[in-house]
């Protein structure tokens, strides 16, 4: 009980986080879902963790309803007829926004915005559509508190996604997080003007989106912090491998890719495919959400999520040398991560269906509790290399990654009066590779924790003492602490 | 061969869009506010700094003096004690090399500006290196200036250039002689011909206190560049004392107050081509 009253006393949480933690708390009651003592050995030392997940999963940890559909067809559960204007449209989705599942309570996913509310421009004036689409993006941030909750636009240009941009560009909010998909055939002049808000602003998330549109298809959305799934899929579960920790397990190199690292990866997986079974044979999710009866989710595509992080410190410890520093060091890497990738393939992914029958593999952006462990593949904050450097090794990492990686280029404050050099960077590193990237300046009010957005002076707040709406606040506030976010390198003269 | 002061693969205040910037070394103006004063000169090899480098960077090697980076920890003190406003540090390079640097790094370039000390001083090491990067790449090549050259020099050089930035110290020719030591006429002369063949990029000042920061200079210059042509860029930059050496280097940061009304002053004039 003891839990309990530390959870109702807590003057950081205000109700709604109080309600979710009393929630986990009750979750955790029962047993870790069925898995084996060695792989329960590995998570209490560290080595696999399932980020705050819980025991006995009941819903899947990302949902990427198909928003399309829910427009052509309405919902009989919500009550929601097809919208016929875009004061309906907009009222559609942000009913829906609270029925969307996920580990916090909040959807991660909010749909191409644009491309779904495009259609009903024509409804309203110029001037009602600017106030509707505020009116939508302020609702979103103050009922949806949660950095985690990601819009997508692109990669058409349409007036709503220049309007997004715009809006999100004056608010400063920290939700929603947001992403522009970049093809070769979005207009320079669109993506620029997502590069000014980005220098403000620190998003969207510029994404490659030829190239996802190569692993996952047209029909993709970038969710929660940058994880690509399947529209009318999402993930089980993500459950993530330390690879700095792992290292610490091993004799040398050669012990850590031939007997350490698939150990690690076969008893994560082995956790993945329990939290799916329990999910869909124990929770009977797809059998209970009206999602799934509906149509907007299909269990046909879904998939889980093996991530990884740490690759930098697993090199270090390793080799003695650093990424970014070391030409030897950075094939290490590689030749890590591509068997990290080829482990996670060669198994079973249990009703991942959405990808094959294999599991997603994911470069995890790390989390407050991480303590001198880089986030995913990138190379350690503020031991980056010159930028190009440091873009090309990203991109040859990030091509093994089919469910989400990403790295962040802090510029200084130059880039703002040169929108085109940055959009040339832009190109050049998604011709390298780059699946998804941000970018930002050192004197942004918001800034990015690996892979979400909190405001400068709300962590100021976070740090007095003072109750705030968005748990992601005392998240950052944390990772700033333990995981220098603030010395990123910082780009340009 | 060059002498090669330094390379800056990522700027965006060196021209238009993403470029690399080679800084040269040596220089045939004295300009009193100028930041970079180690670029001046060739070093002598007098070897006053390699007895300042605390960190052994610096030695001696066949009579001249050599550099270690992998030693130096960048305190710049062999900087501050060279008597011969020169650096131990710059290297010789050739064309192909920088060639080849910005050509892997095509991808992430819009081109490539080459600046100094006085870039111009090696124009037939930035006539090879242009040819190089105009015959294997799209990059578009730059060239930032005081404009003090020989005319046929610049004429060889436009054949290879795509933009030159000038450095305007002052219109006002006594100014000018008290700012550089020189006579700005063939400076003008050339910025004139380089506008005249569509090629002014950008012009820019540096105001500095009590030699050209009167309101007549900054409107003379403003409305020079206004008539000049229909496209050059100019651009005004408060005096700041860092780096510099010499008469100047006690001299605090231009006023703020007074760089906004020059600023404004010079805005109503040229509108938007005042740079920010
Ligand atoms: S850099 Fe200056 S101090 Fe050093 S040897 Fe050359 S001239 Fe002398
Ligand atoms: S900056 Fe000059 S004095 Fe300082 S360590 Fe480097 S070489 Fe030596």
């Amino acid at each position: 009980m003891n839990g309990v009253i530390e959870i109702l006393s807590n003057t950081k949480l205000d109700y709604k986080q109080k309600r979710a933690a009393l929630s986990s708390l009750t979750e955790n009651s029962l047993p870790y879902v069925d898995i084996s003592d060695k792989a329960r050995k590995y998570m209490e030392d560290g080595i696999i963790c399932n980020l705050n997940e819980g025991n006995a999963p009941y819903r899947p940890r990302y949902i990427l309803p198909d928003y399309k559909k829910y427009f052509e067809n309405g919902s009989e559960y919500l009550n929601i007829k097809k919208p016929s204007d875009m004061y309906e449209a907009v009222n559609a989705l942000l009913i829906i926004y609270n029925y969307v599942p996920s580990i916090t309570g909040y959807p991660v996913y909010l749909g191409n915005v644009d491309e779904l509310l495009e259609p009903y421009c024509d409804t309203v004036s110029e001037k009602e559509l600017e106030n509707l689409l505020k009116m939508f993006l302020v609702n979103i941030d103050r009922n949806l508190p949660d950095a985690f909750v990601h819009m997508n636009i692109g990669p058409r240009d349409t007036r709503v996604g220049r309007l997004i941009l715009k809006l999100e560009e004056n608010l400063k909010d920290a939700v929603p997080n947001l992403s522009l998909k970049c093809s070769k055939d979005t207009p320079d002049d669109f993506i620029k003007l997502a590069i000014k808000t980005s220098l403000e602003i620190g998003k969207p998330y510029f994404i490659n989106h030829d190239e996802l549109v190569k692993v996952l298809g047209e029909n993709y959305g970038i969710a929660s912090c940058y994880n690509a799934l399947k529209i009318g899929g999402g993930s089980f579960t993500l459950v993530r491998v330390n690879l700095k920790e792992a290292a610490k397990l091993s004799k040398d190199y050669n012990d850590f890719i031939e007997r350490v690292l698939p150990d690690v990866i076969g008893c994560q997986c082995e956790i993945i495919n329990e939290r799916a079974r329990f999910i869909v044979e124990t929770a009977k999710f797809f059998g209970t959400s009206f999602l799934s009866r509906e149509g907007l989710i299909d269990i046909s595509n879904f998939t889980s999520m093996a991530g990884i992080f740490g690759l930098y410190e697993c090199v270090e410890i390793l080799s003695g040398m650093k990424m970014g520093a070391d030409e030897s060091a950075d094939e290490m890497a590689e030749n890590i991560t591509k068997r990290a990738y080829e482990l996670v393939k060669e198994k079973e992914g249990l009703y991942c269906y959405g990808y094959g029958g294999k599991i997603g593999f994911h470069a995890q952006s790390g989390i407050d509790s991480d303590i001198d462990v880089s986030a995913g593949v990138r190379i350690k904050t503020g031991c980056e290399p010159e930028i190009f450097n440091q873009i090309r090794l990203e991109g040859k990492l990030q091509k093994y990654f089919d469910t989400g990686v990403s790295d962040i280029y802090i510029f200084d404050r130059t880039a703002k009066s040169n929108i085109d050099g940055v959009l040339t960077i832009i190109k050049g590193a998604f011709k390298s590779g780059i699946r998804e990237m941000t970018i930002n300046t050192s004197d942004s009010q918001l800034i990015r924790i690996t892979g979400y957005l909190v405001k400068r002076c709300d962590i100021e707040k976070y740090e007095k003492g003072e109750p705030l709406r968005e748990g992601t606040v005392a998240l950052g506030a944390d990772s700033i602490k333990n995981c220098r976010i603030l010395d990123r390198k910082v780009r340009g003269i | 061969m060059a002498y090669i002061n330094k390379i800056i693969l990522n700027t965006f205040i060196d021209g238009p869009g993403s470029r690399m910037a080679v800084f040269m070394q040596g220089c045939n103006l004295r300009c009193l506010y100028c930041h970079n004063p180690e670029t001046w000169n060739l070093c002598t090899n007098c070897g006053e700094c390699v007895k300042a480098c605390k960190k052994g960077a610096l030695y001696f090697k066949d009579g001249r003096v050599k550099y270690n980076k992998d030693l130096c920890v960048k305190c710049d003190v062999c900087i501050k004690v060279c008597h011969n406003n020169s650096t131990p540090k710059y290297t010789d390079m050739s064309a192909q090399d920088i060639f080849k640097t910005a050509y892997d790094n095509r991808d992430f370039l819009d081109g490539i500006t080459l600046s100094g000390g006085e870039c111009t001083l090696q124009y037939e090491f930035i006539l090879e290196l242009f040819k190089l990067i105009k015959e294997n790449t799209k990059l578009t090549t730059f060239i930032d200036t005081n404009g003090y050259m020989e005319f046929d020099v610049l004429k060889k050089l436009i054949d290879v250039t795509d933009g030159f930035m000038f450095d305007l110290k002052a219109l006002n020719r006594e100014n000018h002689i008290k700012l550089t030591g020189y006579d700005n006429e063939k400076i003008i002369k050339n910025l004139e011909y380089v506008s005249k063949m569509g090629l002014l990029y950008e012009v820019r000042t540096v105001l500095v206190e009590g030699y050209n920061d009167s309101v007549e200079e900054i409107e003379k210059i403003s409305k020079y560049i206004f008539n000049l042509n229909d496209y050059t860029k100019f651009k005004l930059i408060p005096f700041r004392p860092l780096g510099v050496k010499g008469k100047l280097s006690n001299m605090k940061q231009f006023d703020e107050e007074k760089f906004e009304y020059l600023y404004d002053n010079s805005k109503r004039i040229l509108q938007s081509r005042l740079k920010e």
